[in-house]
C-alpha cells in the first residue's frame, strides 16, 4: 500500500515536471500566405485591373518557384496564395470585396486597388482591420495623406498625383515652352498657354491641384488658360474640346483613365480638328490606350515609369524584359505600368513578411515601415524600395515619352525624351503643330 | 461676348449627341406604348448592338453604316425571342416583375457579352474618319452628318410604318387602346412581339451610330444611355414618339451646353433638371397625354 501510494505520487510529480518542462505548443503553422488582390475585373477599369491580378499571379509563381517566404517563427518557407479580388470598379463592389477578403478568406496583406474613388471607399474595413496594405494602383494622395481614418496601415507603392503632376508640369516649362517659343520666335518671356482637361475625381482634382501648386511655388511663366473637368466613364468629350480651342492653347495636359484618354485625343484632333500636343497621365502607358489612339496619338506625350514597348537602357533593363516576356508568355499580351508596380508589391509584401518573422500584422506592418529592398522592375530613388515615415510613399524616377506612328502596325509607338539620362530621342513639334496666341 | 460659330458648333455635337438619344428613346417609347412595360434593360440592346456591328465590321470589313441593317435585323429577333420568352409571361401583372425582370435581363446581357467578346473596351474605324465638310460656319467631320442623315432616314421610314402601313396603324391603335384593340380583331401579342423587336432595332441603330462615331464600347455600356432615354421619354411623354424625337434633341443640345456654360459636371445633371421643371410645369409631358 505504502509502495504504491508513494508510486502514485512520483508518477504525478514526474507528470507535473514533465508538463512544465514540455516546450510550449507551437502555433500551427499556416500552410500558405495569403496575398488578397483588390483589382478590377470588371467593369470600366476591368482592362487595367486584370494587368495587374496577371502580374500579380507572375510574381507569385515567382516567389513560389524559389519555395515560398521563409517566415522565421516558423523556421521554413510557405508559399504564397493570392486571393483575387474583384472590386466591379465600384465603391460598392470594393467595399464588399475587402470585406470578403478580409473577414471570410482572412488574408494575411492587401495589394493592388486602383481607383481612388474606389480604394477609399473601403479604406475604413481596412483600418478597422489592420490590415496591411500595399496600393499599388490608386494615385490620390488621400489614400494615405486622409486623416478622417487611421491610414497607419496603408503604405503606397505608385507615383502619386502630385508627384506627376509636378513632374509634367516641369517638363512642358523645361522642354515644351522652350521648343515652342523657338519654333515661332516668341518672347522667351511669353507665358505658356496650357489647358487642362481632367476626371472630376481624386485622381483627376489631384492632377489639377498639383499642377496650380507647381506653378505657383516655383512661379512658373506658364498660363492655365482653360481647365475643364469630365465626369468618370464619359466618352463625348467634343464640347469640353471645343472650350479648350476656344482658349487657344499650346498644350492640353489630360488626366484621364485609359479608355477616356484614348477618346479624348482622337476627338480633339479628328473631331474639333485641335492640333496641339497632349500630355497624359503614366496610367496610359498600357497596350489598348495605344490601339485606341493609333495615328492621333503620334507626337503626343506620357509620363511614365513603366511601358509595354519600351525598355529603358540601364541596370533594370535585364529585369524589366524578363517581366515583360514571363508575362507575355503566360498572357499572351504586355503588361502595363501598373502591372509592373502590382507585381512589385507582390513582392514587397512577401518581403514584408520575412523581414517580419511571423504572419503577425502589426510585425508585418512595422516591417513595411522599415523596409529597404533593392529596387526590382521599376527605377526608385536612391534605387532603393522604402516608404517614406510620414505618408508611407515610394518614391520613383519619372520619365517622359513622346509617341512615334508607325503605319505597319498602325499604333504609335514611345521613345523617351525626358529626362536626358534616360534620353532616347530628342522631343519634336510636329509641322501640324498650332501654337496658341502669340 | 460668345463666339457665334463656337456656339454653333456646340448645338452641332448636341443634334449628334440627341441623334443617339433619339433612336433609344423611340425604340423605348415604342415599347411603352403597345406593351406597357418598363425595360430597364433597353441600354442593353444598344450594347449588343455595337457589338454586332463590331463583330460583322472585323469579320468582313463591311461599311458599318451597311451592317446598321444587319444589326437591326438581328436585334429585331433577339428583341423578340426576349419578348417572347421573358416579358409576355409576365405582361399584366405587378410593375415590380417588370422592373426586377428588366434587372436580371441588364445582368445576364452583360455578362453574356463579356464572355462573347471580353469585357475590355473596344473601337471600330469608320471609313470617312478624318474627312471634314464645311457646313455653314462650321467645318464637321462627314461621320456625323451621316449619322444625322441616317436618324432622320430610320425615324422617316418608321413614321411610314406606323402611318401609312395596315400593321403601323393596328399597332397606334393598340398604343391608344390596347382592349379595344383586342375588341376589334386587332392580334395585340403579334403586336407585342413587333413592337418590342423594332424598339430593340432601333436601339442596334443607336448602338451601330455609337461605334461608327468612335466612341469606345465594352458589355456596361448601355447602362447610362438607357437611364438617358427613361428621362427622354419622361419628358417628352410617355408613348408618344415625337416626344421621344423632340426630348432627345432638347437633352442631346442641353447637355453640351451646360458642358460648355457650367462645366463638364453639369452635363447629366442639367437634363434631369429640365426634367423636374417640365413635369412640374406639365406633368405628362411635353406631348404625352393624362392617363399614360
Amino acid at each position: 500500500m505504502k509502495y504504491s501510494v508513494l508510486f502514485i505520487v512520483i508518477l504525478l510529480i514526474a507528470a507535473f515536471f514533465a508538463g512544465c518542462t514540455q516546450p510550449a505548443q507551437a502555433p500551427s503553422q499556416p500552410s500558405e500566405i495569403k496575398v488578397g488582390a483588390i483589382v478590377s475585373m470588371t467593369g470600366p477599369n476591368s482592362n487595367i485591373g486584370k494587368n495587374m491580378w496577371q502580374s500579380a499571379v507572375v510574381a507569385a509563381d515567382e516567389i513560389n518557384a524559389n519555395g515560398g517566404v521563409f517566415v522565421k517563427q516558423y523556421n521554413t518557407k510557405i508559399p504564397v496564395k493570392l486571393v483575387q479580388g474583384d472590386d466591379e470598379s465600384t465603391r460598392d463592389g470594393g467595399q464588399k470585396v475587402a470585406t470578403k477578403l478580409i473577414t471570410e478568406d482572412k488574408v494575411d496583406i492587401l495589394v493592388g486597388g486602383y481607383s481612388s474613388g474606389v480604394t477609399s471607399a473601403y479604406q475604413q474595413t481596412v483600418a478597422e482591420y489592420k490590415i496591411p496594405y500595399i496600393v499599388t494602383g490608386a494615385s490620390s494622395p488621400i489614400i494615405t495623406h486622409r486623416t478622417d481614418i487611421d491610414t497607419s496601415t496603408v503604405f503606397h507603392h505608385c507615383p502619386t498625383t502630385d508627384a506627376y503632376g509636378k513632374y509634367t508640369t516641369n517638363f512642358i516649362d523645361q522642354v515644351i515652352r522652350p521648343a515652342v517659343n523657338k519654333k515661332f520666335s516668341f518672347p522667351a518671356d511669353r507665358p505658356f498657354r496650357l489647358a487642362l482637361l481632367y476626371q472630376d475625381t481624386a485622381f483627376g482634382q489631384g492632377v489639377q491641384a498639383a499642377v496650380n501648386e507647381t506653378i505657383t511655388k516655383n512661379n512658373l511663366n506658364i498660363q492655365l488658360v482653360s481647365q475643364q473637368s469630365f465626369k468618370m466613364g464619359d466618352s463625348d468629350f467634343r464640347t469640353a474640346l471645343t472650350k479648350i480651342k476656344e482658349a487657344n492653347p499650346d498644350a492640353v495636359y489630360v488626366a484621364a483613365a485609359p479608355n477616356e484618354g484614348a477618346q479624348i485625343i482622337p476627338q480633339a484632333r479628328r473631331d474639333v480638328g485641335l492640333n496641339t500636343i497632349f500630355l497624359a497621365v503614366e496610367n496610359n502607358d498600357a497596350p489598348e490606350y495605344y490601339k485606341g489612339i493609333a495615328q492621333y496619338g503620334e507626337y503626343s506625350i506620357i509620363e511614365s515609369r513603366f511601358s509595354p514597348y519600351l525598355t529603358p537602357k540601364g541596370i533594370l533593363s535585364d529585369a524589366q524584359t524578363a517581366f515583360k516576356n514571363k508575362y507575355f508568355a503566360k498572357w499572351g499580351t504586355y503588361p502595363d505600368m501598373m502591372g509592373a508596380s502590382t507585381y512589385e508589391g507582390t513582392y514587397i509584401a512577401a518581403k514584408a513578411i520575412e523581414n517580419a518573422g511571423t504572419l503577425t500584422k502589426a510585425d508585418t506592418r512595422q516591417a513595411l515601415m522599415d523596409l529597404k529592398m533593392p529596387q526590382l522592375i521599376e527605377y526608385m530613388k536612391d534605387s532603393t524600395i522604402s516608404f517614406t515615415k510620414d505618408f508611407r510613399e515610394s518614391q520613383f524616377d519619372l520619365w517622359m515619352e513622346q509617341l512615334q506612328y508607325n503605319s505597319t502596325i498602325g499604333e504609335s509607338r514611345p521613345n523617351i525624351v525626358w529626362p536626358d539620362n534616360l534620353k532616347m530621342t530628342e522631343f519634336v513639334l510636329p509641322d501640324w503643330y498650332k501654337p496658341g496666341n502669340p | 461676348m460668345y463666339d457665334l460659330g463656337i456656339l454653333l458648333q456646340i448645338v452641332f455635337w448636341g443634334i449628334y449627341a440627341g441623334c443617339i438619344y433619339i433612336l433609344l428613346a423611340t425604340g423605348l417609347n415604342l415599347i411603352f406604348g403597345v406593351m406597357k412595360i418598363v425595360n430597364f434593360a433597353h441600354g442593353e440592346f444598344l450594347m449588343i448592338g455595337a457589338y454586332v456591328t463590331a463583330t460583322v465590321f472585323f469579320l468582313t470589313g463591311f461599311n458599318p453604316y451597311v451592317i446598321i441593317l444587319l444589326s437591326m435585323l438581328a436585334l429585331i429577333g433577339i428583341g423578340a425571342v426576349v419578348e417572347r420568352l421573358c416579358f409576355r409571361p409576365i405582361l399584366g401583372t405587378s410593375k415590380l416583375n417588370e422592373i426586377f425582370l428588366s434587372i436580371g435581363l441588364i445582368y445576364i446581357f452583360q455578362n453574356g457579352a463579356a464572355m462573347i467578346w471580353g469585357d475590355e473596351w473596344q473601337s471600330i474605324k469608320s471609313p470617312y474618319e478624318g474627312i471634314t465638310v464645311p457646313l455653314g460656319s462650321l467645318t464637321v467631320p462627314l461621320d456625323y452628318i451621316i449619322i444625322m442623315g441616317v436618324t432622320a432616314i430610320i425615324l422617316c421610314g418608321l413614321y411610314l410604318f406606323l402611318k401609312r402601313t395596315k400593321t403601323g396603324r393596328e399597332m397606334r391603335a393598340t398604343s391608344q387602346n390596347r382592349k379595344g384593340a383586342m375588341l376589334v380583331g386587332i392580334n395585340v401579342e403579334r403586336l407585342d412581339i413587333l413592337s418590342f423587336g423594332i424598339g430593340c432595332g432601333l436601339a442596334a441603330a443607336a448602338g451601330t451610330l455609337w461605334v461608327v462615331s468612335g466612341q469606345v464600347f465594352n458589355p456596361y455600356m448601355g447602362s447610362i444611355p438607357a437611364v438617358k432615354a427613361f428621362a427622354i421619354i419622361i419628358l417628352g411623354g410617355l408613348g408618344s414618339i415625337p416626344g421621344a424625337i423632340i426630348g432627345g434633341l432638347l437633352y442631346g443640345i442641353a447637355e453640351n451646353g451646360a458642358a460648355y456654360f457650367l462645366g463638364g459636371v453639369w452635363k447629366d445633371a442639367i437634363s434631369f433638371i429640365i426634367l423636374i421643371i417640365v413635369l412640374v410645369i406639365r406633368p405628362t409631358g411635353l406631348f404625352g397625354e393624362s392617363g399614360e
